[in-house]
């Protein structure tokens, strides 16, 4: 009997909420003042990791104030799972105050760069396109285009996805920063 | 900044006990600062293991008689010595030991201390800084090691920092929820020198929002008084919040008021005493079945300062179907964990309680308390039919023989296992924190340590060990520590010759495959005398009193080594993941 509700059990229990119904995951924006010392995004990282937050992005930089870093982290999670790792978060003694951002409740931006596959015939033709994106085209080479896009993520996916048929050599993308809406 | 004028308070003490210390600014070397500042912090009692990394603060101790530490076997007895230390005294307990090897061997023992919120400092020496990073001999990433398991940790960089981490250590370790913090002092560190100035050295740091303690918000209050007023079979769930608070006679006076009968949580027992009208027992997986059945049935938990923990609640789902929860707790990522709270309330269980016995009108349960009453009745009277006439020692004669030999005065600490759970269902707990075990992470090997600690922090208080022949193997290697500090304790083996918990579950759920479960002893007897102490085998039970007896009558820590029935199991039980109304209970 033991193994079946074990499995069970792991099967029902997604980040510590026992309770979270099933597929009630979605995507939620954390972004974390932090004070910039040693161990600090370790800490922040280590919580994540250890109350079973899936994340999908981690951008660590500099705030306004001198000595406090913010993370931005965007984690896939129920409800009552990210609630309740906001309060774990705000438990370690480095984060100074942790916001939640439900989805489209914050200006979210990310940047990506994207090196594309081109010829001398098709080149115009990717720059034309990325423009349509906000795109930049930053480095030209014989056989490669280099793009900068700035924008949500679906913007970028977007553009991802009509560059897809050129060829992507290779992508970096920044992860998600986020900011609070003023009313 | 309550919190600051303590540290100066004690201060006062610590500079009048301290063998160098006065107001004026002095160079010193960090291993000295460590010491000036332990003794600042209050600290008498220190348990640790030299070696490499940490032999600069070794070389300045001597200078600092205020003091003591005590040299033990293993590393990881002195964590187990510093969490029993503070949970009987409420105290920071403290515990030393070197880089590598020393620093890996604590981490059990902050583990335990972690998950049971005791406030614990560990010091650790590390290889130089130029040696860190750089695979040194000895050398082992602590603070990525003890990440997950202390409240908060350090490296110390600079010796001119070194007074202020350790101050907020202490700080961190029991503000709010309490818990272990780990500084980790290089070597090079230690020799440093720095000017150090006593009064200068407690920064005003930005842990306030780390270390405040909430008070409860009125309008919660309120609506818990009136959720308390139209519940009508409701409990009160008292879980370590209460002794970690000192909130006894505040649970005391809200059970009595409202006239609501009280379940205690493992780590929770003994925060109030077992023969109270009001008091029902343990909840969840070896609790008794009318308490789980009351949990049942219940329409109000009034949860205090207990976290729902899945040895309490069986399968989550079916927990309290019919309840609504009052949640009492001190740290936020608690409440709403395990079960949604109508009424969450953020506050030190003490102040919380104290409010609520103000808000509640006086009321009247009596129709629901003979109900429990009743199943309780028909439980024991079950219990009574199943039990044979046996000839060895039982749980229960070990447990009601400690508890008349020293007139309920004992502080009892267990390991982990099956006599873990005997002792938490049949001790009789009457006196407040009595009661100590390693509940959350469940670890063998911790109560002979621990009991050093107890008892060193509590050196009127007679102290008694209940363990198992695995458990009490694990940190054997303690007698002969109790022996060097000639620390008084009685320890009572429950024998059974078996990993007896674990071949309870390969009986219940593993078709009897007692797989590696068999396990032998040494002769406890011969073992003692080896370490200079009294040992007793005690094998039939009409010598059980009498041992006991003798026991305490003999100086010096003294081990009884209980034959048992090899096969005992405890009942009843709830199987993993099950509902806790859905128990095993002994066949007839």
């Amino acid at each position: 009997m033991g193994s079946d509700m074990t499995e069970q059990a792991i099967a029902s229990a997604r980040a510590g909420q026992a309770d979270a119904p099933q597929g009630s995951a979605r995507l939620y924006t954390l972004a974390l003042l932090v004070d910039d010392r040693q161990g600090a995004v370790d800490r922040v990282v280590n919580v994540l990791r250890r109350r079973r937050a899936n994340m999908r992005t981690l951008v660590v930089g500099p705030s306004e104030e001198a000595g406090v870093a913010r993370v931005t982290v965007v984690v896939d999670d129920a409800e009552v799972g990210v609630e309740h790792l906001s309060e774990q978060l705000r438990k370690i003694v480095d984060v100074r105050q942790v916001l939640l951002f439900p989805a489209g409740r914050a200006i979210e931006r990310e940047l990506a760069l994207v090196k594309v596959n081109c010829t001398a015939a098709n080149r115009s033709e990717i720059i034309e396109l990325g423009q349509h994106f906000g795109a930049q085209a930053v480095d030209l080479a014989p056989e490669t285009l280099t793009l900068q896009v700035t924008g949500k993520g679906e913007q970028v996916e977007q553009l991802l996805e009509r560059l897809q048929p050129y060829g992507i050599r290779e992508l970096a993308r920044s992860g998600c920063l986020a900011i609070a809406r003023d009313e | 900044m309550t919190t600051t004028a303590t540290v100066t308070q004690e201060s006062g003490d610590a500079r009048r006990a301290s063998a160098h210390a006065t107001d004026e600014a002095r160079e010193l070397a960090g291993s000295h600062i460590l010491c000036e500042a332990l003794v600042r912090e209050g600290v008498e009692l220190l348990y640790g293991y030299p070696g490499g990394a940490i032999m600069p603060f070794y070389d300045a101790l001597p200078a600092y008689p205020r003091l003591h530490h005590v040299l033990v076997r293993h590393e990881q007895a002195a964590a187990h010595a510093a969490d029993g230390y503070a949970r009987a005294t409420g105290k920071v307990g403290v515990c030393v030991a070197t880089s590598g090897p020393g620093a890996t061997n604590l981490v059990t023992g902050l583990a335990t201390a972690y998950m049971d919120s005791t406030p614990v400092v560990a010091i650790t020496g590390q290889v130089g800084r130029p040696f860190i990073g750089r695979d040194a001999f000895q050398e082992t990433d602590v603070l990525g090691l003890t990440l997950p398991i202390t409240k908060h940790n350090f490296l110390v960089r600079h010796v001119e920092e070194l007074a202020d981490v350790v101050h907020e250590a202490f700080q961190l370790a029991r503000s709010g929820r309490p818990g272990p913090v780990l500084v980790d002092v290089p070597k090079d560190v230690q020799f440093a020198k720095t000017v150090y100035r006593p009064a200068a050295s407690v920064r005003s740091i930005e842990l306030y929002r780390a270390t405040r303690v909430p008070q409860p918000a009125p309008e919660a209050i309120q609506q818990a008084a009136r959720l308390i007023a139209q519940a009508r079979r409701p409990v009160i769930m008292s879980g370590h919040g209460i002794i970690l608070s000192n909130a006894y006679a505040e649970l005391r006076a809200l059970a009595e008021k409202t006239n609501i009968p009280v379940i205690t949580t493992l780590l929770g027992l003994s925060a109030f005493p077992v023969d109270h009208p009001l008091f029902l027992g343990m909840p969840g997986m070896h609790g008794p079945a009318f308490v789980n059945r009351a949990i049942g049935v219940t329409d109000l938990i009034i949860g205090v300062g207990l976290r729902f923990d899945d040895r309490v609640t069986g399968k989550v789902s079916e927990f309290a179907p019919q309840a609504q929860i009052i949640h009492i707790d001190i740290d936020p990522s608690e409440l709403n964990k395990v079960k949604p709270a109508v009424v969450p309330i953020l506050a030190d269980a003490k102040a919380a309680l104290a409010a609520l016995v103000e808000a509640v009108e006086p009321g009247n349960h009596q129709g629901w308390l003979s109900e429990l009453r009743q199943w309780e009745a028909e439980e024991q009277e079950r219990a009574r039919r199943l039990s044979r006439p046996v000839p060895y020692p039982t749980p229960t004669d070990i447990l009601d023989a400690i508890y008349e030999v020293t007139d309920g005065e004992a502080t009892v600490v267990s390991d982990v296992g099956q006599h873990q759970m005997w002792t938490a269902r049949f001790y009789k707990w009457t006196r407040p924190n009595s009661h100590i075990t390693s509940g959350g992470l469940g670890t063998m090997g911790f109560a002979l340590p621990a009991a050093m600690g107890v008892k060193m922090g509590r050196p009127e208080a007679t102290v008694w060990v209940v363990a198992g022949d695995g458990g009490f193997q694990m940190n054997i290697q303690e007698l002969a520590t109790l022996r060097d500090e000639g620390v008084e304790i009685k320890v009572a083996i429950m024998n059974n010759g078996y990993l007896g918990m674990v071949r309870q579950w390969q009986e219940f759920f593993h078709q009897r495959n007692y797989s590696e479960t068999p396990i032998s002893s040494p002769d406890y007897v011969k073992l003692a005398e080896a370490y200079g102490l009294t040992g007793m085998r005690v094998e039939r039970r009409e010598d059980v009193q009498a041992a006991v007896q003798q026991a305490m009558q003999t100086p010096g820590t003294v081990i009884i080594d209980f034959a048992i029935e090899a096969e005992a199991n405890v009942y009843p039980m709830v199987p993993p993941g099950a509902a806790i109304t859905d128990m095993i209970i002994e066949r007839e």
